[in-house]
C-alpha cells in the first residue's frame, strides 16, 4: 500500500514537472482550440483571420523552441511523464524544423487559390495542421513503445483529413481513402510488431539496454521479424520500400501545401524515430544480431533507392515524379543511416533541413504551375521558361539542389552524407556500405535526368498555346524565400553545420 | 595587381549581374558589354602570361598570384575537421591555358555577334560558362575545382540545349549526363581523397593549443608530418583538407587511411590507390574525350551553335588534360606508372580511331569533332610518356590544338551560315568563289595537321619525341606505340587533304537542294577578325615554341621528375601488397 503510494506521488510529481518541458506542444493545442472556436463562428471577416492565426501559432512555438535551444546550459537529458518521453536535441531540432514547415505550409496555403478565404473547410483545415504538429513534436519526444503508437496515430489521422480537404474533387477522396486503409494496415503491423517487442522486451521503454538484452536472448531470425514488423510503421511513413506505395496517389491527390508538408515534416520525424531506435539498439544487443539488422538496413535502403529513381524516370506527370524523388530521398538517408555510427547524425540532419527547403520551393512551383497556369502534365510545361523567366531561374536553382549538384546546398548535403558513409567503410570494412556509396552516387547522376526534365520543358520547347501573363509577384518572393538558404547553405554551411552539432550534443 | 586572378574568374561573372539586369531589348548594348568584358580578361590574361617568371629552382614557391582565403571550416567531431579554402594560383601548367582561355573567350563572343534569339540570355550563360572554365584552371582546391567543374556542365546543357540545331535536346542530355558521371567517379576519390589528407599548418594551429607554443610554420608542418606519421595525433584534431598542393606531399596522407602512399589495401583484386588512379582517370578521360567514352562529343559539336563549339572544343577539352596533369599524376604517380601502357595504349588508340572515324565522316563539322578525339590522343601519350618532352608537347598540343579547333569550327561556321548545310558532298570548288576564305581554310586544315611552321607540330613532334625515348629514359611505353601514333599523323593528313579537295578544288557548285542559285559570299570583316589573329597565332606559336616554352618547361620538367621519383617508389610498395 505504501510502495503503491509512494510510486503515485512521485509519478504525479514526474508528470507535473513534465509539463514544463511541453510548451511548445502546449502552444499548439491552445492555438488548435482557438481555430476550432473562430471557426464556430459564420462570419466571413473571422474566417480570413484563422490563416494568421495559425501562422502565429507556429511562429510563437518557433520562438519558444529557439529559447529552449539556447538556454540547454546545465543540460541534463530530462525524461518525464514517467519515462514517456525525453526532450533532448533531437527533439528540439526536429521540433524547429516542425515549425519552419508549419509556417511554410501556411505560407503556401496562402497563395493557393483554392484554399482562401472562401474555401468551407478552412478551420478544420489549419486545425488538424496544427493537430499534425502537436503529433509530430510527440512523436520525436517519445521513448515508449506505446507514446509511439499514439502519437503515430494523431499524426496519421490528422494527414488522412488533411488529404481530402479538398472534397469536391474526386482524386482528393481516392488519396484520401487510399491513405487511410495503407495507413491503418501499417499501423496495424506496426503494433503487432510493437507487442511482440513488448512481450519478450519486458517493458515499453525502447531505450533501456535491458530491454534489448532481453531481445537479443531471442532466435536471431525471430528478432529481425519483429524488428521488421515494427518499423514497417516507420519505414511508411517515411516512404521508404517496400512500403512507398501509398505516397504517389496521396501526392497527386492532396493539396500541394500539404504534400509538401507530407514530404518533409514526418519523413523528418520518421528518421528521428528510426535513429532513436538505431542509437538505443546500437551498443547493447549482440554482434551476430547487430550484423543482421545492418544487412537489413542497408538492403532497405539500396531497394529504395533502386526502387524511387528508377520508377521516377518513367512519370510524366510532376506530382507523381516528386513522389518517387521523396521516396529516392528517403533512400539516399537510409543510407547514411545504415552505417549505425553516431557521426553519420549531423550529415542526415544537414541533409533533412536542406531537403526541407528544397521540397517546399520545388511544390511550391508544382503550386504555380497547378493552380495559378492549370498544368497538370510535365509536357504543358513547354516554352513556359520565356514567359515567366524568374520563376524559371529559381527552379533551376531548386532543381539543381535537389539532384546534389554544387553551388547548392544539396551537394554540401551529399558530401557530408558520403562522407560519413565513406569514413564508416574505412573503420568496419563491410562491402555493404561501399556498394551503397557507389549506387548513391550512380543513382545522384541518374536522378538528374528525371530533375532536368521539368527546365527541360521550361525552356528547351517552344510555347505552342497561348499563355496568359499572370502576375506571380507574392510566389516569386516566397519562393526566393526558399531558394536563398539553399544557396546560403553552400556557402557558407558552417552556420547550420554548428547548430546541428549543438543540437547532437545535446542528446547524448 | 594581387586580386588578378580572382578578377580573371569574376570578371565574366559580375558582367553576367550587369546583363540580367539590362532590359532584353537592349542588344547591341549586351554584346558590346560581353565583347568588353572578354576584352578585359583577355588583357589580363596577356599581362599574366608576360609577367610569369617561370618557375625556378631556387626554394619558394611555385604558385605566382596566389590568393588563399578560409572558406568554410566544418566541424565533424570524432572524423576531425574539415577545412575548404579558397585558394587560387597560376604557375607552369596552367598559365597556357589561362591565356588560351582569354583569346577564346574574347573570338567566341564576336562568333556570338548574329547570335539573334534571346541575346540577354544567351551571353549571360555564355559568360557564366567562360568565368566557370577559368576558375577550374585557377584553382588549387580540390573543392573548388570540383565545383568550376562541376558548374560548366550547366550553362552548357542550356546552350546547347536552347540555340542548337535539330537533335540539340538529345545532344545537350547525352552531354549533361555523360560529364556528370564522370564527375561523381572524380567525387568519389575527392571524398576519399579528402578524408585521407591533412592540412599540416592549420592542424599544428590546433595542436599548438595543446602545445602552448609558438613556432615558425616551417618547423611545425615538419614536426606535425612527422607526429602523423607515427600516428601520435588524435582523429578530433586533424584538419582535413582539400587543399592540392597538400595532396602532392605523401607526408600529409594518415597513415592506416585507404589512400595513404604506402598503404597496401586491395578492394576487388586491385590496390585501392590503383583504383582510384583508374576512376580519376575514367572521370577526366570522358571530359578529354578519349576512345571509348568519346561519344558524347560528335553529337554536342554537331548540334551546338558555332562560337559554343569553339568553347567546347578549345577549352572544355582542355579541362579533362588539365585534371589530368593537375591532379591525376602528382597524386597518384604510382597509378601513373603502373597504368603508362594503358594510357598510352588508349591514346593511340583514340589517335588512330578519332582519324579513321574522321576519314569516314561527311558532316564537316563531325569530321572535325572526330579529328579533336584524335588530336586530344596525342596529349594521352604525351602524358603517358612521363618524360619531358612528352609532358611539354601534352601541354604544346592542348594551347595549340585549342586555337586550331577554335580556327576550324569558325571555317564550319562560315560555310553553315551561308549555306545551312555542312555536308562536304554538297560543296565544290569553294575556292572560286571565296577566294580569301579558302586561303584561310588552307592555313587552318594544314596547321591541324601538323605541318612544320605551326604550333601543330611542335606539339606532335615533342609528344611523338617523348614517345620514342620513354622506353630508354623511363621505361614506360614501347617504342611500336609511338611508330602506330605516326600512322595518326597520315590520317590526319588524309581526311584533311581529302576534305579540302572535295569541298574547295573543282568547278564551283553548290548542291541545287541546299541552294537554288549558288551564292557564297566571301567571308565578312568580322570572320576576318576571328580567324586572321587565331592564324597569326598558330603560326606564331609554331615558329617561336620558346614564347611558350620558356614559360612552362621549367614547371612540367618538374612535374616528371617528380612523378617518375615518387611514383617508383610508391608502386614498388604496392606491388610488394600484391605480391
Amino acid at each position: 500500500m505504501k510502495n503503491t503510494g509512494t510510486f503515485l506521488v512521485q509519478a504525479l510529481t514526474d508528470i507535473q514537472n513534465g509539463f514544463a518541458f511541453l510548451w511548445p506542444e502546449m502552444l499548439l493545442t491552445f492555438f488548435f482550440l482557438l481555430i476550432i472556436g473562430l471557426d464556430l463562428f459564420k462570419s466571413i471577416r473571422i474566417k480570413a483571420i484563422i490563416p494568421f492565426v495559425a501562422l502565429a501559432g507556429f511562429l510563437f512555438s518557433i520562438f519558444l523552441q529557439l529559447q529552449i535551444l539556447n538556454n540547454l546550459g546545465n543540460y541534463i537529458k530530462p525524461v518525464f511523464f514517467t519515462g514517456l518521453l525525453t526532450s533532448d536535441g533531437l527533439a528540439l531540432y526536429a521540433g524547429l524544423l516542425f515549425s519552419v514547415a508549419g509556417i511554410f505550409t501556411v505560407l503556401l496555403s496562402w497563395l493557393h487559390p483554392a484554399l482562401g478565404k472562401n474555401f468551407k473547410g478552412i478551420g478544420e483545415y489549419y486545425a488538424f495542421l496544427l493537430v499534425l504538429a502537436v503529433g509530430l513534436n510527440l512523436l520525436v519526444k517519445s521513448l515508449n513503445l506505446l507514446m509511439l503508437f499514439v502519437s503515430l496515430e494523431l499524426v496519421s489521422i490528422a494527414s488522412y483529413l488533411l488529404t481530402a480537404s479538398l472534397r469536391y474533387q474526386a482524386r482528393a477522396i481516392e488519396s484520401g481513402i487510399k491513405y487511410i486503409l495503407y495507413g491503418l494496415l501499417a499501423s496495424g503491423v506496426m503494433l503487432y510488431g510493437m507487442s511482440f517487442m513488448y512481450g519478450f522486451g519486458g517493458s515499453l521503454n525502447f531505450t533501456q539496454p535491458a530491454f534489448w538484452e532481453n531481445l537479443s536472448l531471442l532466435n536471431s531470425g525471430f528478432f529481425i521479424l519483429i524488428f521488421l514488423l515494427t518499423f514497417v510503421g516507420f519505414l511508411f511513413k517515411v516512404a521508404a520500400a517496400p512500403f512507398h506505395f501509398w505516397a504517389p496517389d496521396v501526392y497527386e491527390g492532396a493539396p500541394t501545401p500539404i504534400v509538401a508538408f507530407f514530404s518533409t515534416a514526418p519523413k523528418i520525424a520518421g528518421f528521428v524515430v528510426i535513429i532513436r531506435f538505431l542509437l538505443a539498439f546500437n551498443h547493447t544487443v549482440a554482434g551476430g544480431l547487430e550484423n543482421n539488422i545492418f544487412i537489413l538496413a542497408g538492403g532497405i535502403a539500396l531497394l529504395t533507392l533502386v526502387v524511387g529513381n528508377f520508377t521516377a524516370l518513367w512519370q510524366q506527370k510532376a506530382r507523381r515524379l516528386l513522389a518517387y524523388s521523396s521516396v529516392a530521398h528517403a533512400g539516399f538517408i537510409l543510407a547514411g543511416l545504415t552505417a549505425m555510427a553516431a557521426n553519420a547524425l549531423e550529415a542526415v540532419f544537414f541533409y533533412l533541413t536542406v531537403l526541407l527547403f528544397m521540397n517546399f520551393g520545388i511544390f511550391l512551383t508544382v503550386q504555380v504551375f497547378e493552380e495559378r497556369l492549370g498544368i497538370t502534365e510535365l509536357k504543358d510545361l513547354s516554352g513556359l521558361g520565356k514567359t515567366f523567366p524568374f520563376l524559371g531561374i529559381l527552379t533551376i536553382i531548386v532543381l539543381i539542389s535537389l539532384t546534389g549538384l554544387p553551388p547548392t546546398a544539396g551537394f554540401t548535403g551529399k558530401l557530408l552524407l558520403f562522407t560519413s558513409i565513406w569514413q564508416n567503410y574505412t573503420l568496419t570494412g563491410h562491402p555493404l556500405l561501399l556498394t551503397l556509396l557507389l549506387s548513391a552516387l550512380l543513382f545522384t547522376g541518374l536522378a538528374f535526368f528525371y530533375y532536368i526534365r521539368i527546365p527541360y520543358y521550361m525552356f528547351f520547347k517552344r510555347n505552342l498555346s497561348e499563355q496568359k501573363k499572370v502576375s506571380l509577384g507574392r510566389e516569386n518572393i516566397v519562393l526566393a524565400l526558399m531558394t536563398f538558404p539553399l544557396l546560403l547553405f553552400f556557402v557558407q554551411p558552417a552556420w547550420l553545420n554548428e547548430l546541428i552539432e549543438q543540437v547532437i550534443f545535446y542528446s547524448k | 595587381m594581387n586580386y588578378i586572378l580572382s578578377s580573371l574568374i569574376f570578371i565574366p561573372i559580375l558582367t553576367v549581374l550587369l546583363i540580367l539586369c539590362l532590359p532584353a531589348r537592349l542588344q547591341n548594348g549586351i554584346r558590346l558589354l560581353s565583347l568588353l568584358a572578354t576584352a578585359a580578361q583577355l588583357i589580363l590574361a596577356v599581362w599574366l602570361f608576360w609577367n610569369f617568371q617561370p618557375a625556378s629552382a631556387i626554394g619558394g614557391s611555385m604558385y605566382q598570384y596566389v590568393e588563399q582565403v578560409n572558406w568554410i571550416h566544418l566541424n565533424l567531431q570524432s572524423l576531425g575537421q574539415l577545412q575548404i579554402q579558397y585558394y587560387l594560383g597560376v604557375d607552369g601548367i596552367s598559365l597556357s591555358m589561362v591565356l588560351l582561355t582569354g583569346i577564346i573567350g574574347f573570338i567566341g563572343v564576336i562568333s556570338s555577334w548574329q547570335i539573334s534569339k534571346n541575346v540577354k540570355a544567351y551571353f549571360a550563360l555564355y559568360l557564366l560558362l567562360l568565368g566557370s572554365v577559368m576558375g577550374c584552371f585557377l584553382a588549387l582546391d580540390l573543392f573548388l575545382f570540383y565545383l568550376f567543374f562541376e558548374f560548366m556542365l550547366l550553362p552548357m546543357y542550356f546552350l546547347i540545349g536552347i540555340w542548337g540545331g535539330p537533335r540539340r535536346e538529345y545532344a545537350a542530355i547525352k552531354f549533361f549526363i555523360y560529364t556528370l558521371i564522370g564527375s561523381l567517379l572524380i567525387l568519389v576519390v575527392m571524398i576519399g581523397l579528402y578524408t585521407s589528407v591533412i592540412d599540416p599548418t592549420a592542424t599544428a594551429a590546433n595542436l599548438s593549443a595543446s602545445f602552448g607554443s609558438e613556432e615558425t610554420s616551417g618547423t611545425a608542418r615538419q614536426q606535425v608530418q612527422q607526429l602523423l606519421q607515427q600516428g601520435n595525433i588524435p582523429a578530433e584534431k586533424l584538419v582535413h583538407t582539400f587543399s592540392i598542393p597538400a595532396m602532392y606531399q605523401p607526408q600529409n596522407f594518415i597513415p592506416g587511411s585507404l589512400l595513404h602512399g604506402m598503404s597496401q589495401k586491395i578492394l576487388w583484386g586491385l590496390p585501392v590507390r590503383l583504383l582510384a588512379f583508374l576512376l580519376l582517370f575514367i572521370g577526366f578521360a570522358i571530359k578529354l574525350p578519349m576512345v571509348p567514352v568519346h561519344t558524347w562529343l560528335p553529337d554536342a559539336h554537331v548540334e551546338a551553335p558555332t562560337p559554343i563549339s569553339v568553347l567546347l572544343a578549345s577549352l572544355l577539352l582542355k579541362v579533362g588534360g588539365y585534371g589530368l596533369v593537375r591532379v591525376l599524376y602528382p597524386i597518384f604517380p604510382d597509378g601513373g606508372i603502373y597504368f603508362a601502357y594503358l594510357v598510352g595504349g588508349l591514346g593511340v588508340l583514340s589517335i588512330i580511331y578519332g582519324a579513321m572515324c574522321a576519314l569516314a565522316m561527311s558532316d564537316l563539322k563531325k569530321l572535325i569533332a572526330y579529328s579533336s578525339v584524335s588530336h586530344m590522343g596525342f596529349v594521352l601519350l604525351g602524358l603517358a610518356s612521363l618524360t619531358a618532352e612528352g609532358a611539354n608537347g601534352a601541354m604544346y598540343q592542348m594551347f595549340s590544338h585549342g586555337l586550331i579547333s577554335g580556327m576550324l569550327f569558325i571555317v564550319t561556321g562560315v560555310i553553315y551560315d551561308r549555306s545551312r548545310s555542312r555536308i562536304i558532298q554538297n560543296f565544290r570548288g569553294l575556292a572560286f568563289a571565296m577566294p580569301a576564305f579558302t586561303a584561310l581554310v588552307v592555313v587552318a586544315f594544314f596547321a591541324s595537321l601538323g605541318l612544320p611552321g605551326f604550333s601543330g607540330f611542335i606539339a606532335e613532334l615533342l609528344v611523338l619525341l617523348g614517345a620514342f625515348t620513354s622506353s630508354g629514359v623511363s621505361g614506360m611505353l614501347p617504342r611500336w606505340l609511338a611508330v602506330v601514333a605516326t600512322g595518326g599523323l597520315l590520317l590526319g593528313a588524309a581526311y584533311y587533304l581529302w576534305a579540302l579537295q572535295r569541298m574547295f578544288f573543282g568547278k564551283f557548285w553548290v548542291h541545287p537542294a541546299i541552294m537554288e542559285k549558288p551564292i557564297m559570299p566571301d567571308i565578312t570583316k568580322r570572320e576576318y577578325s576571328m580567324l586572321v589573329p587565331l592564324a597569326i597565332l598558330a603560326l606564331l606559336f609554331g615558329l617561336f615554341p620558346s614564347l611558350l616554352l620558356d614559360k612552362i618547361s621549367p614547371a612540367l620538367n618538374q612535374w616528371v621528375e617528380s612523378v617518375l621519383l615518387l611514383g617508383k617508389e610508391q608502386i614498388a610498395v604496392v606491388l610488394r601488397g600484391i605480391a
